[in-house]
């Protein structure tokens, strides 16, 4: 490999590879004087320096240095040798002496292209595939006959790097998400039950709290309690209601059962925290999102993948009302999905009262549901700290994606089929 | 979400009104929170949405909400419960077994088949989605006539005692039950380890059932010539019980039977069930237009209360309420304000978009991840997404790496996602494992997360999010890679350093460690053999992989 770049007087002289990365990096034997503030052992330096040999044997010949009991030692700094201004010269293409070339050409930094010059000379007359830089700085290509190709061959087929499309997609969301106003929110994958089911009202020996429905772990097992103060106000909640007006569920509550751990099974694990102030005070009003994987065992098959990401969020004011649920899902639902009716239908969950389902009327696939939503039970925000209503929300965002994606098993959202990677479309 | 089947015209005739089947699918279906999804002749497949509503998992249940809601019925539905002689005496002995029943007695019925069918229906679901399958509550309905009182629940031992079970024709042993009867094979596991199983039987000495298990086939097993039942649900706590019975037993008072109360005797209390008498609640008005946004007058909000079947009486700003005692959600007003809204018609509500000043944003991490992911793209390579979960063959044995304690889960489904992985590298051979067919070179990379245990955190673990990168193909090595991390690193802006290291993944002397700002980032290297050999690659591979919490 040669360089390509021309030059003036001694055109047809240009600097060789290693020619370059002196011009670039400085010489080597320049650079091994300049770290040289004492003497040091021979293979000290050696793995300090690139071309070390080649440093050496110059930076002796030009007498900075000596070799003295298995140290080199400097003897005097760095002159200018001229090669450096040399190699600028000829790369930048101004003229540069015999004298100056000569050692360029000895210490293998410079290097005559005549071969290729030779060529491109006989090409003059006839037909070329290839248009070497030759024959366009010479002119020469004036006297060639430049061969048609055959426009229609696609060349070798190429593989450009690309995002993963589902990835993309979720990138999308988020960024949504943002124009809309919302902030991101995270939790641990792994959580505390207290966070996944007791902070939001469920109570200890809900269905949805079974373990035929979450996983548990064989390690670790027990994680740790928020401060003392949310600790016994969700567990007043639970018992009796606390002094939120609900009769509670009417159990006694167990702290170890709440400091068991669990893979977080629902994006929601994540809203209560953040409300307790978790990640510092929650703004009013408030605006905030998360868009997390969670783990459920499901027996896998075209609509249960091995994991789901869910994206799900919170909407905190004072005195927020169903009118405004239904107004903010309204324009979530048609900013997300494009689709612009909507409908709303009630719909249960334990940490919502009252809860709604929003479908979307999609052009082929006709009404889809697409979100769940609803005000937080007042058991679940004030043990919390929160007096304001705080309106939650969660989309099934793996479906859309499929439709997005034009995808019909969900296990396909993390393919490891890399042609169809390769073949994905950016344009979603 | 149950799901439940449900004649049409049956349903019809206990709402007592037409109602054409698009408007019940559309519309009627609603005020139970369900939806339609299958219609097959008469037959209705419904999905009711609230598992905390077993009162709702009926033809019985569905049809009072619709009565409401079309102006057949108004108010809470009144159920007079009868005083009868039958008294159930319970064993002190069940103690840590299964020590609480409540009872009823219904007569006068007229079993037909779709009431037969709910009746099945409605037992099951409240046991196994009501009930935790069994666990909490069990239900057994008998023929009255075959039963001599007073009855007993006591418990004996696993073969202290012989009847022929429910559809079986010889007599067994509980113990048998277990071990060969379909139900004593699905839920044996609820009497497991007990010295002594739970029994009804009667003052003859006739078994009625081995809860939670089966009935007997002789006293257990109801048909459309039964007129007469008794009603038994056994388990540990009242809360979960009375609730069930009463459910059961409007039901089938809707059908037009009679309640009768039993006596039930416990060694240290007695108590008659079924309580059916209504419950109370208030609702204050201008909190429930403060939730909703609408503004409804107390006397509508009674209207609307009455369609949803409570008793709503005006009491200054609030209202009074009497509520079925088949139903046990209502805890706040909340509740009771769901029941306004559902009769308002979620529908009629008009959305209100209010502006809120906020400002968005995401995370940094997610900002960082997104350069990353710009520069690689750039380099050629292609994202792939992988599961955060894996097993240890992949993270340990495949990698040529000692065990080391990861994340561990308990209850999977499958072994092949049984641990969290704790770096990426082994998901993206995995990836190149499957993709031996296709064209190489193969630049892949995926950024996620892993999780690391760090005994010191609340949650003992600590999630990470990393950046792996990696080829395969003929001409891929490691000067490879450190061009691709040279050109990630100073696209960042980032100087870093690398030092030889050692890792049992990949080539001695073809490792490095990835030090920025002088600490520990990550490590690349060539993968070694032993690897590419378990993995089933045929071509060298390089690797590389950072952490990119450090760097934020």
């Amino acid at each position: 490999m040669r360089s390509l770049r021309p030059s003036g007087k001694h055109g047809n002289y240009r600097l060789t590879e290693e020619g370059l990365r002196y011009l670039k990096q400085g010489l080597p034997e320049v650079r091994l004087v300049r770290i040289l503030k004492k003497p040091m052992p021979v293979d000290a330096v050696r793995k300090k320096v690139g071309n070390f040999n080649v440093a050496l044997s110059w930076a002796k010949k030009n007498g900075w240095v000596r070799i003295d009991k298995g140290k080199i030692v400097l003897v005097k700094k760095a002159g200018d040798t001229g090669v450096q201004e040399s190699l600028r010269k000829l790369h930048d293409g101004h003229a540069t002496t015999e004298g100056e070339l000569r050692i360029l050409i000895s210490r293998n930094l410079a290097s005559k292209e005549r071969q290729s010059l030779k060529k491109a000379m006989s090409l003059a007359g006839k037909e070329v595939t290839t248009l070497t830089p030759e024959l366009i700085k010479t002119g020469l290509w004036r006297k060639t006959r430049l061969r048609p190709y055959d426009v229609k061959v696609t060349g070798e087929k190429l593989h450009p790097g690309k995002r993963q499309p589902y990835n993309r997609f979720l990138m999308q969301v988020r960024r949504k998400l943002v124009e809309l106003g919302f902030k991101e929110m995270t939790g641990p994958i792994i959580e505390t039950e207290f966070w996944n089911f007791d902070a939001l009202f469920q109570a200890q020996n809900h269905p949805s709290r079974d373990w035929s429905q979450t996983y548990t772990l064989k390690n670790p097992k027990q994680g740790d309690l928020p401060g003392k103060k949310i600790v016994s106000q969700v567990q007043a909640a639970h018992e009796n209601g606390w002094k939120t007006g609900s009769t509670g569920w009417g159990y006694k509550w167990d702290p170890v059962k709440a400091a068991q751990l669990m893979p977080r099974a629902h994006d929601t694990a994540i809203s209560p925290r953040y409300l307790s102030g978790f990640s510092g005070k929650v703004e009013i009003p408030g605006k905030y999102f998360s868009l997390v994987r969670c783990f459920r065992p499901d027996v896998i098959d075209a609509t249960h993948g091995v994991e789901f990401n869910q994206l799900g969020g919170i909407v905190i004011d004072k005195d927020l009302t169903l009118m405004d649920l239904f107004g903010l899902l309204k324009e979530f639902v048609q900013e997300i999905t494009g689709l612009s009716e909507v409908r709303f239908r009630p719909d249960y969950f334990p940490f919502t009262e009252p809860s709604v389902e929003i479908s979307a009327k999609h052009p082929e696939m006709g009404w889809m549901e697409l979100a769940g939503a609803g005000i937080f039970r007042p058991e679940l925000t004030e043990p919390l700290g929160v007096k304001e209503p705080v309106i939650a929300w969660g989309f099934g965002i793996d479906r859309l994606a499929m439709l997005r994606l034009n995808i019909k098993d969900i296990r396909e959202l993390f393919s490891q089929n890399l042609e169809w990677l390769r073949e994905s479309k950016v344009t979603i | 979400m149950p799901t439940i089947e449900v004649n049409y015209n049956d349903l019809l005739s206990l709402v007592g009104k037409h109602i054409p089947l698009d408007v019940l699918q559309e519309e009627g279906i609603l005020y139970a929170k369900g939806e339609i999804e299958e219609i097959d002749g008469e037959m209705l497949k419904i999905d009711i949405k609230d598992t905390n509503r077993p009162d709702l998992w009926s033809a019985e249940g569905i049809a009072r909400e619709l009565q409401g809601r079309y102006g057949v019925k108004l108010g809470a539905p009144r159920y007079e419960v009868k005083h009868s002689d039958l008294v159930v005496e319970v064993d002190g002995k069940l103690k840590n077994i299964r020590p609480v029943t409540v009872c009823a007695v219904v007569k006068g019925l007229n079993v037909t088949p779709d009431a037969l069918s709910q009746m099945i229906q409605l037992q099951e679901k409240v046991s196994v989605t009501f009930g935790k399958n069994r666990k909490e509550v069990a239900i057994g309905v008998y023929d009255y006539h075959k039963i001599t009182p007073p009855i007993r629940f006591t418990a004996v031992k696993p073969d202290g005692i012989r009847f022929v079970p429910l559809e079986f024709e010889k007599e067994m042993t509980p113990a048998e039950i277990l071990k060969k009867h379909p139900k004593g094979l699905e839920y044996a596991h609820l009497l497991k380890g007990m010295p002594r199983y739970p029994i009804f039987m009667d003052a003859a000495g006739e078994v009625l059932s081995l809860p939670p298990i089966i009935n007997s086939d002789y006293t257990g097993k109801v048909t459309s010539a039964t007129r007469d039942v008794f009603i038994e649900c056994s388990g540990f706590d009242f809360r979960f019980l009375n609730p069930a019975l009463n459910v059961i037993v409007s039901a089938l008072a809707d059908r037009g039977g009679t309640v009768e109360s039993v006596k039930v005797a416990f060694p240290d209390k007695v108590m008659h069930t079924p309580d059916l008498k209504p419950k109370r609640a208030r609702v204050d008005s201008d909190y429930a237009n403060r939730m909703t946004g609408l503004k409804l007058s107390p006397k509508r909000l009674c209207e609307l209360l009455g369609q949803a079947r409570y008793d709503a009486k005006v009491k200054g700003r609030a209202i009074g309420l009497l509520y079925p005692a088949y139903r046990q959600d209502v805890m706040h007003q909340r509740d009771v304000i769901e029941d306004i809204i559902i009769s308002y018609g979620y529908n009629k509500v008009k959305p209100v978009m209010k502006k809120l000043a906020t400002t968005g944003s995401v995370r940094e991490i997610e900002k960082l991840s997104d350069s990353v992911a710009e520069v690689m793209v750039g380099l050629g390579f292609q994202e792939i997404l992988s599961y955060v979960l894996t097993n240890r063959n992949n993270l340990f044995n495949k990698m040529n790496a000692p065990p080391q304690d990861v994340v561990e889960i308990e209850n999977f489904v499958s072994s092949n996602w049984s641990v969290f992985r704790n770096w990426l590298l082994p998901s993206l051979l995995d990836f190149m494992s499957r993709n031996k067919h296709r064209e190489f070179p193969q630049p892949i990379f995926e950024i996620g997360d892993a999780v690391t245990l760090d005994k010191s955190r609340e949650t003992r673990t600590k999630d990470i999010r990393n950046m792996a990168a990696a080829s395969c193909g003929n001409k891929v090595g490691y000067e490879y890679m450190a061009s691709v991390l040279d050109a990630l690193m100073s696209s960042l802006g980032l100087e870093y350093e690398l030092v030889k290291a050692q890792h049992p993944s990949f080539i001695p002397g073809r490792t490095a460690q990835i030090r920025i700002k002088g600490k520990p980032a990550g490590i690349m290297g060539e993968i070694h053999p032993i690897v590419l050999n378990s993995w089933g690659l045929e071509k060298p591979a390089a690797a590389l992989e950072i952490g990119l919490d450090g760097i934020l």
